[in-house]
Formats: C-alpha cells, sequence, structure tokens
C-alpha cells in the first residue's frame, strides 16, 4: 500500500524533471510559455476522474467537469448558495400535499448534439440513474424511487412539463437542493440510446439494455455551457464551448486541464505561463504565488469539515465534562494560523459555511485552566489516557500532534496510533477506537446530508442498519434523531432553517465531536484571467463566466 | 618472577604466554593496535561512541524539550541562536529531537543485533554441523526469507504486528537473520571435520556441547563484523519505516519519521528535513567505518602479517 504510493510520487517527480528541462529549452522560444487567448489552461490533479458518466462520478474532478458540461433541472445559486435558481427548468410548483414536484422546461433549448431538450430526457435520466444504481443514485432513490416505480414517480406529462413524485411531504428546499446534485444532470436520451447496448436481464440487473452506460464512461451527452470533446485518465481533459447553450455564451472558447499531480510543479508552471490556473498549490507554494505581482489567487470554503471524535463506549470520554474538556483543549488560533493555512478555516460547528441554515459560532478557545475544572468535576482530576488513530496525511498529523501536547498540558495522555485511511478507517467503523480524527465531506448540497451524519442515530445496537457518525462514535440520541426528521419535513425554508441552527447548537455543547475546520479549496491564477470563482462544492466551480484579456 | 620486571607491552606482546588470560589480552591487544593503526575505523568508533554518549546524557544535552513546542510562534524557525538547527512544523527544537532521536536509533540497532545475531547464529551452526535434512530444512528456510527484499517483508510484519518502534524492531530483526545463519553454517563447514571437533567427539562430547562450545565461538568474529557492517542497513530500515509511518509513533524524534514530516517543507525550509537525513549519513557511515575496521582487526587470516 505504502510502497505502491512511493511509486505514485515519482512519477511526477520525474515528470517534473523531465519538465525542468522543457523549460530551459523553452527559455530560447518565449513564444512557448504562452497560452491562446481563448483558452484557458488548467493544472489540476484529475487522477480521481474514473468516469465521465453523472449516473456513476461520485469524485472530485469530475463533479466540475459534469457541473460545467451538463445541466440540471435546478442548479445552486452561486450568489447565495442557501438558494437554487433555474437550470432547465424555468419554474416549478409544489403541490399542497408536498408530495408532487412540476417543472415547467424553458422553451426551445438544445442539447449540445442540437436535438431539442424535452421533459422524456428529464424523466429518462431519472430512470437511468434509479436502474443503474450506481454510488450516487441514493440521491435521487431516497425520494422513494426503484426501478419498478421510477416511471410512474418520474414522468414527462408533455414535451414541456416533468413532474416528479416523492413518497413524503419533505422539505422543498431538500427535495430541490438534491436535484443540484450532478446525478440530477439532464442527458440526451436519443444520443445515448444510439450507443446503448444490449444486455441479458438477470438477477442483479434486470433490464435488457446497458443505458449506454459502457459508451458514457468517456463521451458526452449534455447541454451546460461547455461540451466534453475529449479525457484521457490521468493526462488530460478537453472541453469547448457548447454553440447550442441556451444561456449566456462563455467568453472562451477553450478550456483544458491537464493532469499535474505535484505542487512545486504547477506553481512552475503557473510562474512560467504554460498553465493559466494551478489548483493544487500547497500552502508553501501558495504563498510564493500570492507574493508574484502577475498572479492572484482564488478561494472557497467547500463542503468538507474535519473532526475529532470521542467513542462514547469509552466511559471516561463519555462523561458529558470530558466532552466539553477536549472542545477547549485544542488550540484552535495556533492551528489556525500554521497548519490550516490556506488550506482550511476555523469551524465548530458541523454544517459548512453557505448551506442552507449554517451556523457561524466558534465559541471555543484554547483553555487550559478550564478544561482541567471540567476533568476535575467528572472525577479525573489526574487526567488519563487515550488512544488516537490518525491517518498518516497531513494537516491531519500535524493537529493531532498538535491536540497530543496541548492535552498533555490537562493531563490527558494521548498515544497517536498512526496508520493508513484504510486501516484507521476500518477501525473507525467498527467502534474500536478512542479518539479518531476524520474528514466529513457533504454528499448532497443540502443540511440534511450534514445533520443525518453527525446528529442522528436511529439505532444505537452495533449491528445497527444505519451507521452514521454518532453510531460510530455511539452517541445514543433519540432525541436528536427526532428533531433531524422533523427537520426534514419542514417546508418553511426560514424554520428549517432554524431548526438546523437549533441541532448545531446542541451538537456545540454536548456532542462528543470537537469540531476543528472547514476544508479550503484554493487555485492560483494568472493576472490575465477575469471572472475567476470557486463555488462551494466542486460542480459549482463555474468556467462560463471566466474570460481572458 | 625470576625474570626481571617486563613493561606491559613486553607482558602482551611475549610468545610464551603464562596463562590463558595473557595469551586472550595479547591477541585482543595485536588486534587492537591493528584496528587503531586504521585512522578511519578510529573516526567510525569515536563517531559510535559519540551517539551513545547523546544517547545517555540526551536530558542534560539537549536546551530544549523534545517533545513540546510552540506551534503559534516558533513554527519552522531558520537555524539560529537559541535554535542551533532550527525548528520543525510543530515549532520543536530540531537539535533536541535529535539528541533524543539517538536513544530510539541505538535501541533499534542493539536490539535487532542482540535478537537476529543469536538465531542466525545458532540456525547457521546447527545446520552446518547437523547436516543432512536438518541442514536442507533450515536452509530452506533461510531462503525463503532471502528471498523477500527486506524492507518490503519488514513491511508486511509491521502492517500485520501493528505499528509502533517495538513491532518495528521485531520485523526487522525476523528480517534481518538470514544472513548471519548463512555466514555461520559457512564457518562451521570449514572447522566441522577439524582434527580438534573429532578429539572433542571422541571424548564423549554432545552434539549441542560441540556446537555451542566449539564451534561457535569460532564463528563470532566474522559474524560481529558482518552485524556491524549491516547496522548501517538496519538503521536505515527503521528510518524507511519511520518515513513511511509504520515505525515509531508521533510524537517520538524518530529520525526517519522526522524526515518525513520535513519532505513537504524541503523547498523553502530544507533543514526541517535535511537534520535528520545528515544524522542518518554520519551514524550509518560511523558504522560502516566500525566494521570495516573491525573486519581488518578481527580477520584470523590477516593476522600473521
Amino acid at each position: 500500500m505504502k510502497s505502491e504510493n512511493i511509486t505514485m510520487r515519482m512519477r511526477p517527480l520525474l515528470a517534473g524533471a523531465a519538465f525542468s528541462l522543457l523549460l530551459v529549452s523553452g527559455g530560447m522560444a518565449p513564444a512557448f510559455a504562452e497560452t491562446p487567448a481563448d483558452t484557458l489552461v488548467e493544472a489540476w490533479a484529475i487522477d480521481d476522474t474514473i468516469t465521465l458518466d453523472p449516473a456513476e462520478s461520485f469524485e472530485l474532478s469530475p463533479a466540475e467537469f459534469i457541473g460545467n458540461a451538463y445541466d440540471m433541472l435546478v442548479r445552486l445559486d452561486i450568489n447565495d448558495t442557501t438558494k437554487v435558481k433555474g437550470g432547465i427548468a424555468d419554474s416549478w410548483t409544489v403541490s399542497d400535499d408536498g408530495l408532487t414536484y412540476t417543472f415547467k422546461l424553458k422553451p426551445g433549448i438544445k442539447f449540445a448534439s442540437g436535438n431539442p431538450i424535452t421533459a422524456e430526457d428529464v424523466a429518462w435520466s431519472f430512470e437511468r440513474v434509479v436502474k443503474l444504481d450506481k454510488s450516487p443514485a441514493f440521491i435521487l432513490t431516497q425520494f422513494g424511487l426503484t426501478g419498478d416505480n421510477v416511471a410512474e414517480k418520474a414522468k414527462a406529462v408533455d414535451d414541456g412539463t416533468f413532474v416528479f413524485t416523492v413518497d413524503k411531504a419533505y422539505a422543498p428546499s431538500f427535495v430541490l437542493n438534491c436535484l443540484t446534485a450532478t446525478v440530477g444532470a439532464v442527458l440526451d436520451k436519443k444520443l445515448v440510446m444510439e450507443h446503448a447496448e444490449a444486455t441479458t436481464p438477470n438477477d442483479e440487473y434486470k433490464y435488457d439494455t446497458d443505458f449506454g452506460y459502457a459508451w458514457m464512461k468517456t463521451h458526452y451527452a449534455g447541454s451546460g455551457p461547455f461540451s466534453i470533446r475529449d479525457w484521457r485518465a490521468n493526462e488530460i481533459v478537453v472541453m469547448e464551448r457548447n454553440e447550442n447553450y441556451y444561456g449566456d455564451k462563455p467568453a472562451l472558447a477553450r478550456v483544458i486541464y491537464r493532469h499535474v499531480k505535484e505542487s512545486a510543479t504547477q506553481r512552475l508552471m503557473l510562474e512560467a505561463g504554460d498553465v493559466d490556473v494551478a489548483r493544487n498549490l500547497e500552502p508553501g507554494d501558495l504563498e510564493a504565488v500570492s507574493k508574484n505581482p502577475d498572479l492572484t489567487t482564488a478561494s472557497a470554503a467547500k463542503g468538507t469539515v474535519y473532526y475529532i471524535s470521542l467513542n462514547q463506549k469509552n466511559e471516561k470520554l463519555a462523561k458529558p465534562e470530558v466532552r466539553e474538556a477536549f472542545k477547549y483543549l485544542v488550540d484552535y488560533d495556533a492551528i489556525g494560523s500554521t497548519l490550516l493555512k490556506g488550506v482550511g478555516e476555523v469551524r465548530q460547528t458541523y454544517q459548512a459555511k453557505g448551506v442552507l441554515g449554517a451556523l457561524e459560532e466558534n465559541p471555543y478557545k484554547f483553555d487550559v485552566a478550564k478544561a482541567k475544572e471540567l476533568l476535575e468535576k467528572a472525577g479525573l482530576k489526574d487526567g488519563f489516557s487515550v488512544t488516537f488513530d490518525v491517518r498518516n496525511t497531513q494537516p491531519v498529523t500535524g493537529i493531532a500532534e498538535s491536540f497530543q501536547q496541548t492535552a498533555a498540558q490537562a493531563g490527558v495522555k494521548i498515544e497517536i496510533i498512526p496508520g493508513d485511511g484504510k486501516q484507521t478507517l476500518t477501525k473507525y467503523r467498527a467502534r474500536n477506537h478512542d479518539l479518531y480524527i476524520g474528514q466529513w465531506g457533504m454528499d448532497y448540497w443540502d443540511p440534511n446530508s450534514n445533520a443525518e451524519a453527525f446528529t442522528s442515530n436511529p439505532d444505537n445496537g452495533d449491528d445497527a442498519s444505519l451507521k452514521t457518525l454518532a453510531w460510530r462514535n455511539a452517541w445514543d440520541i433519540p432525541e436528536l434523531t427526532e428533531q433531524v426528521k422533523a427537520a426534514l419535513l419542514e417546508r418553511d425554508s426560514d424554520k428549517r432553517a432554524e431548526l438546523y441552527k437549533k441541532l448545531q447548537q446542541e451538537a456545540l455543547e454536548t456532542s462528543p465531536f470537537v469540531m476543528l475546520y472547514q476544508q479550503i479549496e484554493v487555485a492560483g491564477v494568472r493576472g490575465n484571467v477575469k471572472g475567476y470563482k470557486l463555488g462551494p462544492s466542486f460542480d459549482s466551480n463555474p468556467l462560463a463566466p471566466i474570460s481572458k484579456d | 618472577m625470576s625474570e626481571t620486571a617486563m613493561t606491559r607491552r613486553e607482558w602482551l606482546l611475549t610468545d610464551r604466554p603464562q596463562s590463558r588470560l595473557q595469551a586472550r589480552l595479547g591477541r585482543a591487544y595485536v588486534a587492537w593496535r591493528r584496528f587503531t593503526a586504521n585512522r578511519l575505523a578510529v573516526i567510525g568508533l569515536a563517531i559510535i561512541l559519540g551517539l551513545i554518549v547523546l544517547a545517555v546524557f540526551a536530558p542534560v544535552l539537549a536546551p530544549h524539550s523534545p517533545y513540546v513546542g510552540d506551534l503559534a510562534n516558533a513554527r519552522l524557525m531558520t537555524p539560529g541562536p537559541g535554535h542551533w538547527l532550527g525548528t520543525d512544523d510543530q515549532g520543536r527544537d530540531i537539535l533536541s529531537r535529535l539528541i533524543y532521536g539517538s536513544r530510539l536509533t541505538l535501541q533499534v540497532v542493539v536490539l535487532v543485533a542482540v535478537i537476529a545475531a543469536p538465531i542466525g547464529l545458532l540456525v547457521g551452526t546447527v545446520a552446518g554441523y547437523a547436516g543432512g535434512w536438518v541442514d536442507a530444512v533450515l536452509m530452506r528456510i533461510t531462503d525463503i526469507f532471502l528471498a523477500f527484499p527486506k524492507l518490503v517483508l519488514a513491511l508486511a510484519f509491521v502492517a500485520a504486528l501493528g505499528p509502533g518502534i517495538g513491532n518495528a524492531i521485531i520485523a526487522i530483526a525476523i528480517t534481518s537473520w538470514p544472513p548471519y545463519a548463512r555466514i555461520a553454517r559457512a564457518e562451521t563447514l570449514t572447522v566441522r571435520n577439524s582434527d580438534y571437533i573429532l578429539a572433542v567427539r571422541l571424548m564423549g562430547a554432545s552434539p549441542w556441547r560441540i556446537v555451542l562450545r566449539h564451534i561457535m565461538p569460532l564463528c563470532i568474529s566474522s559474524l560481529i563484523v558482518r552485524v556491524t557492517l549491516d547496522m548501517a542497513g538496519i538503521i536505515l530500515t527503521a528510518a524507511g519505516l519511520g518515513f513511511l509511518g509504520l515505525g515509531a509513533q508521533p510524537p517520538l524524534p524518530e529520525w526517519g519519521a522526522m524526515i518525513a514530516s520535513g519532505r513537504r517543507f524541503i523547498l523553502d525550509q530544507w533543514w526541517v528535513a535535511a537534520m535528520p537525513g545528515f544524522a542518518i549519513l554520519i551514524v550509518s557511515l560511523g558504522f560502516n567505518l566500525l566494521g570495516d575496521g573491525l573486519r581488518d582487526a578481527l580477520d584470523p587470516r590477516g593476522s600473521g602479517q
């Protein structure tokens, strides 16, 4: 496992060496270091892209490609991410019983292929996701869709009207937020079915067509502002302006993503002008970029939060005073200004910034005296020892070591057990840890995603079917679980936001989660690039507004 | 008593020793003289002695705590007064960490030598003396261990046992005994049919007594040389495991783990990774020089010259 990582790391080094040779020879030909005026070139580690099919893709980099190349019924409003705006849908209504959503499509719009976009395409795209049933399909199937009923529940009434029926009266904001996910992308039925392959139905897969699954892995059938022309794994993604796009035409004719893994290489390329945007800059390189007058930086908080959790199966950690004391033992300020600089910002509530109902409060400060007082109240005046499972990557190792030092000041002896991601995660999922430091990325852009993970635990038994983060730490919370369910069904958006704020406040005070920070995505951008903006999720990093001088 | 007083040197070098002790001391003195004639070997010895002194007096010598740093104010400071080798990404003094790290390095080296060398010696001498199917079985097991790359095998053991310095030592020991077994077997084969062994056997000594008392002592000198030369490799393996996060647990100042955590700053704060790198280099070099010197000094074939 680890040795594999070494070879993986060596490759970019070699590439970097080869590249610096290129730089030397390029110095003699100045035209080398200049990208065309109508083309944006980005350097980004895109090795997590394994498919371009919206029904299957659930990784970070393809979310950006799909987000720009496909259109959904509704999209996140990038200026206020607690709201949605129309994508393919012009308008929508929700029935009084909260079960039926009727979408009116924008008239006269076309796919990149020239085929018209109809409600039939939307219904078929939903059907395809549900029947293929790949990892992101749960975002749609949680509304009660199955292979048998999807034709009824997601239905085209006429060419311009799509009706979506859900199984409970969910909050409309929840349903609409889920539809902004890449899995809700609308596909060109005619084009895809031309490439569909016949399959033999069996017990696991009951349908006689693959819905173009094999073809869609590497091809494109969408209607976004850009079309995907080419993808070569671990090498390049080429996107071109979609001339049939119904909205404002992008200023750029072409966007090219080059796979560059090492931060230092990206920095060199950006400084030389070989790329316009560098996406994986580490703190040191980012600092150098921000000091360069030819370059600017862009950043946005993403929907991934990091936390230390206390297993409630451990009697000492289960005491409420201990849970609170631990929240006073993290040196938030020092970590924020050093280890997290450029990669994250301190955040003590579990909802990501920018999502509906996110609570903006960071009440805890590093305070040994206060923590000691709480530990004394818990009857642990002389401190105690616990183990701490830590994945051996940065910045979590650094944070864990810092926490080890600060906790020692209150007499809490922490033994760090390093391991690779799989080892620590397996132990965590089996509830065999004491302390664990982990990250949690939102599954879809709605507060329910994190509320369910952190403050819902329907069954605390060892063989529970739903294993949320609260379950993993054996935090038994029947009341909060009910509140999460209630929030999901609250149809008034403002009231719903209040419910989530209440949940976060409660978690802030009593939960076994010491929330640490929210991840920030940063990019180094050349000065002549205008309108470059990063959104809160990877499918909301828009390319359309970008232009170059 | 009848003779006039000899100088101590003459007493040691006499070709007619009066007692066993005198003969042994004389041999040791000759070996020591040969060893000190090799200047590089003396440098190696000095480095190792220096390492031992550092390890023993670490609490006195280290200017700061190796475990507690000032994250907010003293992170990644350049080498200079106050922190002679700079500070790392947790604001800890690198010099202090290196000094305390010498304890871990020494611990690894000594324990691996103590565990691996006797195993190898026993397996090799038994295989060589017994011959037949015992030899075949023991040597095929040795072959199997030799067929694995050492670091990969150590990685597998650590992954199975769990990370930690104790498990790393066990893993390295398990992977480093086969070469000793081979050497011991080769030495045994050259002496097993000698007249003195036959004489001991005629006197009724058991095979175990012969192996333990009459064969092993002859293998030891070449084994010591080999172990000393291997110590550099052991240090590197331990550092490699530490680098991969499978050796010492944080915050232990293991040198390999220190390089791993400093690697991220190699462009802008080179000293974080370079200082432990130098430490490993110097100590490995010390063991290699010492091993070379010992080989020249202890090699019985070179003794007549």
